[in-house]
C-alpha cells in the first residue's frame, strides 16, 4: 500500500568514472531498461537517469529496502558483462524525504560538478519523458519531477546560481558583454586557428556576432575554421592592417612570442576614433603585449585573468548556494506533505470499511439470532441506527486527521501510522 | 500646506534612495520598488510646486532654496522618463540621493519670498530659468551616467569583478547615453545663456555683465561645447568623455550652489 521514493545512483563524487561509465546507460536503450526495472516487484514508479556525471533510478517503491537491493542489481547488471568492480561501494541511497531533496538539488544542479550549469535540467525533462514514454511514471513521480522543474526554476530565478560564468570562453563572452551592447555590429578576429579558437568562435557567435576575421600562420587552417563558422580567412602577415576592424581580438596561438604590441594597438585606436576594443589572450602563451591594458578604451584579458575572475563568480555563488538549499529545503517540506495526505485517503477508507465489516457481520449475527422476528422497518431503523453510530465515532477522528494534513508541524504520518497499527488496517 | 508636501517629497527621495542601495548591493535591478517610490515622490514634488506655483507664480523658482527644488524635480522627471526607455536602476541610485540632498539643501537656503519687481515680470524669465533648469537637470544625470561608467571602466581595468558591477550596464550602452544627453544638455543650455542674456539685455541694459554665473556659465558651456565637438570629430570618447562631463557639471553644480554666497550675483533672487 505504502508507496517511498527511493534513488539509488552514483555520481562524480561517489564513483570514478570508469565506473559510471561501466553501469551508464545509451539513449537508445534507457526504454528497454525501465521494461526490465519495472520487472522488479518491488519497484512501482521509477526513472532512470544517465549523464557523464551521473546515473540515478529514481523510484517510487512499495519497500524500501528491497528496492534498494533490487535497483542495485539491476544496475550491476548490466555492468556484470563488462568489468567486474564491485558496484556496492560506489552507490548511495536516499529513501524518502532526503530522495526527495537529492533529486530537487540535482534538478538546481546544485549537485553537479560545475554547480549551477545549465544543461542538467534539460537532462531531467529529456529522461523523464523518456520514463513517461515507457509507462513507468505514476502519481507520484508525476509529482515529484514537476515539482523538481518547478524548484529548478525558482533557484535559477531567485538565486545568482548559473548566472555567474564557468568556462574561461564563457567568462570572456561574459567580459564583453560588460563592454559591448550588443554583438551583432561587432567585428571578431581570431587569430590562431585552433580548437581553443573554434570554441571561442562558437561561444561568440551564439552572441549573434555576424563578422568573423579568422588568421592563422598556416593559411589552410584559417581557412578551414572560417568555412566551419562562416568567417573569413586573412593571411597572417596581413592581419595587423585589418585590426582597425576587429573589436574583439582572440589571440590563441601556440607562439611564445608577442603578436601584437601597444604602439601598434595605439595607431589602431586612432584609425578607428578610439572606438572600444577588447583583447583576449586566451593561449597558454602571452601574444598580446601587456601595456595594452594602459590605453584607453582598450581591455586586455589573459588567460590567467580569466581564470580568476571564473573564480571569483565562484565565490559569490557560495553564498547564493545557501540560498538556494533553502529554497530546496522549503520544498522538500512542502513535497513531504503531499505525500502524507496522499497516505491518509487510503487509510481512511480502510478505516470506514473496517468498521463498516464489523457492523455487517454484527448485524447479520443479531438478524440471525435473538432480533430474527424484527418486522421490515424495525430492521431498516436498526440498519440507520448501526450506520449513524459508527458514522458519529468515525467523524472526530477523520477530521482531525483531514485537517493535519494542511498544517505546518503536522503529525499526521503518526496518526496514520497509529491507526493503521491500532485497527490493524496494514494487513487487510 | 506645500511645507509639508516638501518635506514629504525629502521623505521620499531618502527612502528611494535607501532602496536603492540595498537592492543594488544585493545585486537585484528587476525590482520596480525603488523606482515606484521615487516616482511618488515625484508626484508629491510635482504637487507642492504647483500648489507654491498658484501662491507666488514664478517667483516660486527664481528664488535660490525654491530653484534647488525645481531643479531636483526637472532632475527627477526626466531621469524618470528615460527609464522607460533604458530601464537604468543603477542610476536611480545617484538621482535619488543627489535629488535628496537638494531638497534638503533648499531646506538649509530658506526660501526666504523675494518679490520680482514688477518690472522683471516679463515671459523671457520663465523661459530663461526654465531652460537654463533643463539644460543644468540633463547634466545632472549625464554626471551620474559618467559616474557608472567610471567605476565600470575602472574594475574592468584593474580586472575586479563583483556582483554589483553585473548589474551595470555595458561600457558602449553608458557612454552612448552618456553622448545622447550631452546632445540634449548643450543646446538647452545654449538656449538657457542666449534667453538670460536677451532678459538681462532688456532689464539690465546690457547683454552681458559679467556676473560671476554668466561667467561660470560660458565656462560650463566652453566645456561642453568642445566636448560635443570632440565626440563628433575627433572621438573623444569612454572615459575622458565621463571625466569632463563630470567636471562640467561641476562647473555649473558649484556654482549653483555657493556662487552666490562667495560672489555678489545678480542671479539667485537680486533683481536690482
Amino acid at each position: 500500500m505504502q508507496n517511498e521514493i527511493v534513488i539509488v545512483g552514483l555520481n562524480h563524487r561517489s564513483a570514478p568514472i570508469e565506473v559510471r561509465e561501466s553501469v551508464a546507460f545509451e539513449n537508445s536503450y534507457v526504454r528497454a531498461a525501465l521494461g526490465r526495472l519495472r520487472n522488479y516487484p518491488s519497484v512501482r514508479e521509477g526513472v532512470i537517469l544517465s549523464t557523464c556525471n551521473r546515473v540515478e533510478v529514481v523510484a517510487a517503491a512499495s519497500d524500501s529496502q528491497s528496492a534498494f537491493n533490487d535497483i542495485t542489481e539491476f544496475l550491476g547488471e548490466k555492468k556484470a558483462h563488462r568489468n567486474s568492480l564491485p558496484l556496492e561501494d560506489h552507490v548511495y541511497t536516499y529513501r524518502g524525504a532526503e530522495a526527495v531533496r537529492h533529486l530537487f538539488r540535482v534538478a538546481a544542479s546544485l549537485d553537479s560538478m560545475v554547480v549551477g550549469e545549465p544543461q542538467i535540467l534539460g537532462q531531467l525533462k529529456q529522461y523523464y519523458d523518456t520514463a513517461q514514454q515507457a509507462g513507468t511514471v505514476g502519481t507520484i513521480l508525476h509529482r515529484l519531477f514537476h515539482r523538481s522543474f518547478s524548484v529548478a526554476k525558482r533557484v535559477r530565478t531567485e538565486t545568482g546560481i548559473g548566472s555567474g560564468a564557468v568556462s574561461v570562453s564563457s567568462v570572456a563572452v561574459d567580459l564583453a558583454k560588460r563592454i559591448f551592447d550588443r554583438f551583432d555590429d561587432k567585428t571578431v578576429m581570431l587569430i590562431g586557428a585552433g580548437k581553443i579558437g573554434d570554441l571561442m568562435a562558437r561561444h561568440l557567435l551564439s552572441q549573434g556576432v555576424r563578422s568573423l576575421m579568422v588568421t592563422n600562420r598556416t593559411f589552410e587552417r584559417a581557412v578551414l575554421l572560417a568555412e566551419k563558422i562562416q568567417g573569413s580567412p586573412i593571411r597572417f602577415e596581413d592581419f595587423p592592417r585589418y585590426l582597425t576592424m576587429a573589436d574583439l581580438v582572440t589571440g590563441c596561438t601556440a607562439a611564445a612570442e608577442v603578436l601584437v604590441e601597444a604602439p601598434t594597438v595605439e595607431k589602431v585606436l586612432r584609425d578607428r576614433k578610439q572606438k572600444a576594443m577588447f583583447f583576449i589572450d586566451i593561449g597558454d602563451r602571452r601574444n598580446f603585449d601587456p601595456k595594452i591594458n594602459d590605453l584607453d578604451n582598450v581591455y586586455l584579458y589573459n588567460i590567467d585573468d580569466l581564470k580568476s575572475v571564473a573564480e571569483d563568480n565562484l565565490q559569490g555563488r557560495s553564498n547564493e548556494a545557501e540560498k538556494a538549499e533553502e529554497i530546496v529545503g522549503n520544498e522538500v517540506e512542502s513535497f513531504v506533505r503531499w505525500m502524507e495526505s496522499l497516505e491518509q485517503v487510503p487509510t481512511i477508507t480502510a478505516l470506514r470499511r473496517r468498521f463498516e465489516e464489523i457492523r455487517r457481520k454484527e448485524i447479520e449475527k443479531s438478524l440471525g439470532g435473538n432480533l430474527k422476528d424484527l418486522s421490515e422497518s424495525q430492521r431498516a431503523a436498526l440498519e440507520d441506527m448501526t450506520a449513524a453510530m459508527i458514522n458519529k465515532l468515525l467523524h472526530a477522528p477523520i477530521s482531525q486527521l483531514k485537517r493535519n494534513s494542511g498544517d505546518e508541524d503536522d503529525d499526521s504520518a503518526l496518526y496514520v501510522a497509529a491507526l493503521k497499527k491500532l485497527f490493524d488496517l496494514e494487513g487487510k | 500646506m506645500d511645507a509639508l508636501l516638501f518635506a514629504l517629497t525629502a521623505a521620499a527621495y531618502v527612502i528611494a534612495s535607501a532602496i536603492f542601495f540595498v537592492y543594488l548591493f544585493r545585486g537585484d535591478t528587476a525590482s520596480r520598488l525603488p523606482t515606484t517610490v521615487l516616482l511618488f515622490g515625484f508626484v508629491v514634488h510635482t504637487m507642492a510646486l504647483t500648489s507654491r506655483f498658484f501662491q507666488e507664480g514664478f517667483a516660486a523658482v527664481a528664488v535660490m532654496g525654491k530653484a534647488l527644488l525645481f531643479h531636483a524635480w526637472l532632475m527627477v522627471g526626466i531621469y524618470l522618463l528615460m527609464q522607460l526607455k533604458y530601464r537604468l536602476t543603477v542610476l536611480g541610485g545617484i538621482v535619488s540621493p543627489l535629488a535628496f540632498l537638494m531638497t534638503l539643501a533648499a531646506f538649509a537656503v530658506g526660501s526666504g519670498s523675494a518679490e520680482i519687481p514688477p518690472g522683471f515680470r516679463t515671459f523671457w524669465l520663465p523661459l530663461h530659468v526654465t531652460l537654463a533648469f533643463l539644460g543644468n537637470a540633463v547634466f545632472a544625470l549625464a554626471f551620474g551616467v559618467s559616474l557608472i561608467y567610471l567605476l565600470q571602466e575602472r574594475r574592468l581595468k584593474h580586472k575586479r569583478m563583483t556582483a554589483l558591477m553585473k548589474r551595470f550596464p555595458s561600457l558602449e550602452s553608458l557612454d552612448r547615453l552618456n553622448y545622447t544627453l550631452l546632445v540634449w544638455g548643450f543646446p538647452l543650455m545654449t538656449l538657457g545663456i542666449i534667453t538670460g542674456s536677451l532678459w538681462a539685455g532688456i532689464h539690465w541694459g546690457n547683454y552681458w555683465s559679467w556676473d560671476p554665473r554668466q561667467i561660470s556659465s560660458a565656462i560650463a558651456w566652453l566645456l561642453y561645447g568642445a566636448l560635443l565637438h570632440g565626440r563628433i570629430t575627433a572621438g573623444l570618447r569612454g572615459k575622458k568623455a565621463a571625466l569632463l562631463t563630470m567636471f562640467g557639471f561641476c562647473v555649473v553644480l558649484g556654482y549653483f550652489l555657493w556662487g552666490d554666497a562667495i560672489f555678489p550675483t545678480r542671479h539667485g533672487g537680486r533683481f536690482e
